[in-house]
């Protein structure tokens, strides 16, 4: 007490020195005027970012508004091609809204009924359209559920103008919108009564990459998976056939590191050493508790120069899985990433490609292990098919389709749809313009389902 | 009096030096996030989230990524579900912005993810017991516990 005393009193004399004394005026003066700029600055970045979340809260209110009124004028129009036009439009405004929807600073978990809604605004208005466009009209059924979405977009449209009257004079600051767009959309959540679909999310994003691309990969839809055989096992019976998938000589321990609790494929989570590998190297992989089937399989371990090639490799995968009880899978499309090759195998029933059951395996290019196994697509979908005669000859699909195409390969396959069904198609590999590129016809319709773009890259296969 | 000079001038330079510095950080930093693809948002989001975890961790923030572009109650792009206000929070505090370390597996991780691999079985959260806060995080169904994560629906 009495040091701090004798210093302030030794301060004040110094500061009575006119020389001190100015010095300390001029580094206060600086120091203010750093305060300011540094202020002033915060507030112009602060009014920045206002005007973002402006921005994305206005943008969202008149998607909103404009898919009030398209759904209106949807139940109104008579002509099954206004309404294809009107819905396409409404189902296009629903995606730019919930774009905007993600913009605003309010939390996730509060958003996320009004997200759904949007969503299945689009889903709805998107398989309505594509029944128009095959010519048939609306049932009644649909009609009403198109009801009940207008319904409820009047009412989110109206909240919505209320909220943002509310906020000071069309003014809103980031802050007050946090707080009041929390109230306001948590409000809105406990008003969804309905869960008109599942969770069928069809405008998520295409990856450039085959392996995990929407064209055969994104179709876990069903619940029910059918390709799981066998009665529930234990955690020590599903060591053992871990053990078994890798190798029963090349395993030097099996740990049980926890569940999993999915509704779908629950499952045991394991931890697995090998001898003669460095301390530290372990592979992680998910057994289902019925019929301890491994689901997916990483091994993360560094991997040297490659020496194997790209068929070489599918050989090995080819083997692999033979071993292990998945017979018939046939090599479709690769990648090659930091010296490991991930290849997809999917299931071939006489001659036909079955894409839905889905295989992927990691190879590793220095020398051949298994570095990596997924195959929920397969436990999901795999059964034997009832697969029909072709009602469409392939001569007919051939002459249907030749037209400034060159017609490479032609064969046949079961693709899976974004709506959880699968359908029978002739698949025709063509180039057009230097360009590879799939189309799928459906032998029965003879309708084309899907056009995919082959990219060829260094790396491996890819669609688009 | 030289004495009070330098340090009246040695004041003045450092207090200038504070408010240039961290302009020129900030800089740098948006100069390079404006170039990154998908892929590397992905491995960058993981950087910032789970650089110390084990490797299925790294994986599972990427397939939590992903499963929330399939699902219908977020964003329906990798971009707008990582710059969703809130959503990580490597991403408000700038961490999602330091340059991976390319010794570093979250690269190969985010390849992983995005090739389709999901250690969660389709979870959309995640969380660190020991720091969350929110209350409501709690109310989700835990599908795994990986590390220091719970993932969960």
């Amino acid at each position: 007490m009495g040091k701090a005393r004798e210093k302030l009193l030794d301060w004040k004399r110094r500061l009575s020195d006119r020389h001190m004394y100015s010095v300390t005026v001029v580094i206060v003066a600086v120091v203010a005027l750093w305060g300011i700029y540094q202020y002033k600055r915060a507030a112009d970045l602060r009014q920045q970012l206002d005007n973002q979340y402006n921005r994305a809260f206005y943008e969202m209110v008149g998607y909103v508004q404009n898919i009030e009124v398209l759904l209106m004028k949807s139940m109104i129009s008579a002509t099954p091609q206004m309404v294809a036009e009107t819905l396409q439009e409404a189902w296009h405004q629903a995606n730019l809204a919930q774009t905007n929807l993600g913009q605003l600073p309010v939390s996730q978990e509060v958003l996320a009924n009004t997200s759904k809604f949007l969503s299945q605004v689009g889903d709805f208005a998107y398989a309505l359209d594509r029944q128009n466009i095959n010519g048939k009209g609306i049932t009644d059924d649909q009609y009403k559920q198109l009801e009940q979405l207008h319904q409820y977009a009047v009412s989110l449209r109206d909240a919505l103008f209320n909220l943002q009257a509310s906020i000071s004079d069309g003014r809103l600051q980031w802050k007050e919108l946090a707080r009041e767009g929390t109230q306001f959309f948590k409000k809105q959540s406990q008003n969804m009564t309905t869960q008109l679909f599942s969770d069928v999310d069809k405008t998520f994003q295409e990856f450039p990459t085959l392996i995990y691309d929407g064209p055969f990969s994104d179709h876990m839809t069903s619940l029910k998976p059918k390709g799981i055989t066998g009665k529930e096992v234990s955690v020590e019976e599903a060591a053992e056939k871990l053990k078994k998938f890798f190798g029963e000589d090349k395993v030097a321990s099996v740990e049980h590191t926890g569940d999993i609790n999915a509704d779908t494929l629950p499952a045991y989570n394991f931890k697995i050493t090998f001898k003669d590998r460095p301390e530290g190297e372990f592979a992680t992989a998910d057994v289902t508790k019925k019929g301890g089937h491994v689901i997916w399989m990483l091994y993360n371990r560094d991997v040297g120069q490659p020496t194997l090639d790209v068929d070489k490799v599918k050989q090995i995968g080819k083997e692999f899985l033979e071993s292990r009880g998945y017979k018939n899978m046939k090599d479709t499309y690769y990648i090659k990433e930091d010296n490991t090759a991930t290849v997809n195998f999917a299931y071939e029933q006489d001659g036909v490609v079955v894409y839905p059951d889905l295989i992927k395996v990691k190879i590793a290019l220095d020398n051949g292990d298994i570095v990596g196994f997924e195959s929920k697509g397969y436990l999901m979908n795999h059964t034997e098919r009832d697969i029909p005669e072709p009602k469409i000859s392939e001569e007919e699909v051939k002459a249907n389709f030749m037209a400034r195409k060159e017609l490479k390969s032609v064969g046949l396959a079961i693709i899976p749809t974004n709506f959880g069904t699968e359908i029978f198609c002739y698949e025709l590999k063509g180039n057009m313009n230097g360009k590879d590129f799939l189309v799928y016809v459906n032998a029965e319709t003879g309708k084309e389902e899907k056009v995919l773009i082959i990219i060829n890259t260094e790396e491996g296969i890819l669609t688009l | 009096m030289k004495k009070e000079k330098i340090v009246l001038i040695l004041s003045i330079v450092s207090v200038l030096m504070c408010m240039i510095v961290p302009d020129v950080y900030h800089t740098i930093a948006y100069a390079q996030s404006s170039k990154v693809s998908d892929e590397q948002l992905i491995a960058r989001a993981i950087n910032g989230e789970a650089r110390g975890e084990p490797y299925e961790g790294q994986v599972a923030v990427g397939a939590v990524i992903l499963n929330r572009v399939a699902s219908p109650n977020f964003p329906n792009t990798v971009a707008g579900v990582i710059y969703q206000p809130g959503a990580f929070t490597a991403v408000s505090d700038g961490q999602i912005n330091i340059p991976i370390d390319p010794d570093s597996t979250v690269v190969k991780a985010a390849r992983d993810a995005m090739n389709g691999w999901d250690p969660t079985g389709g979870a959309l959260y995640y969380w660190n017991p020991q720091t969350a806060t929110s209350k409501w995080i709690w109310s989700r169904k835990v599908l795994k516990v990986i590390g220091k994560h719970y993932f969960g629906k």
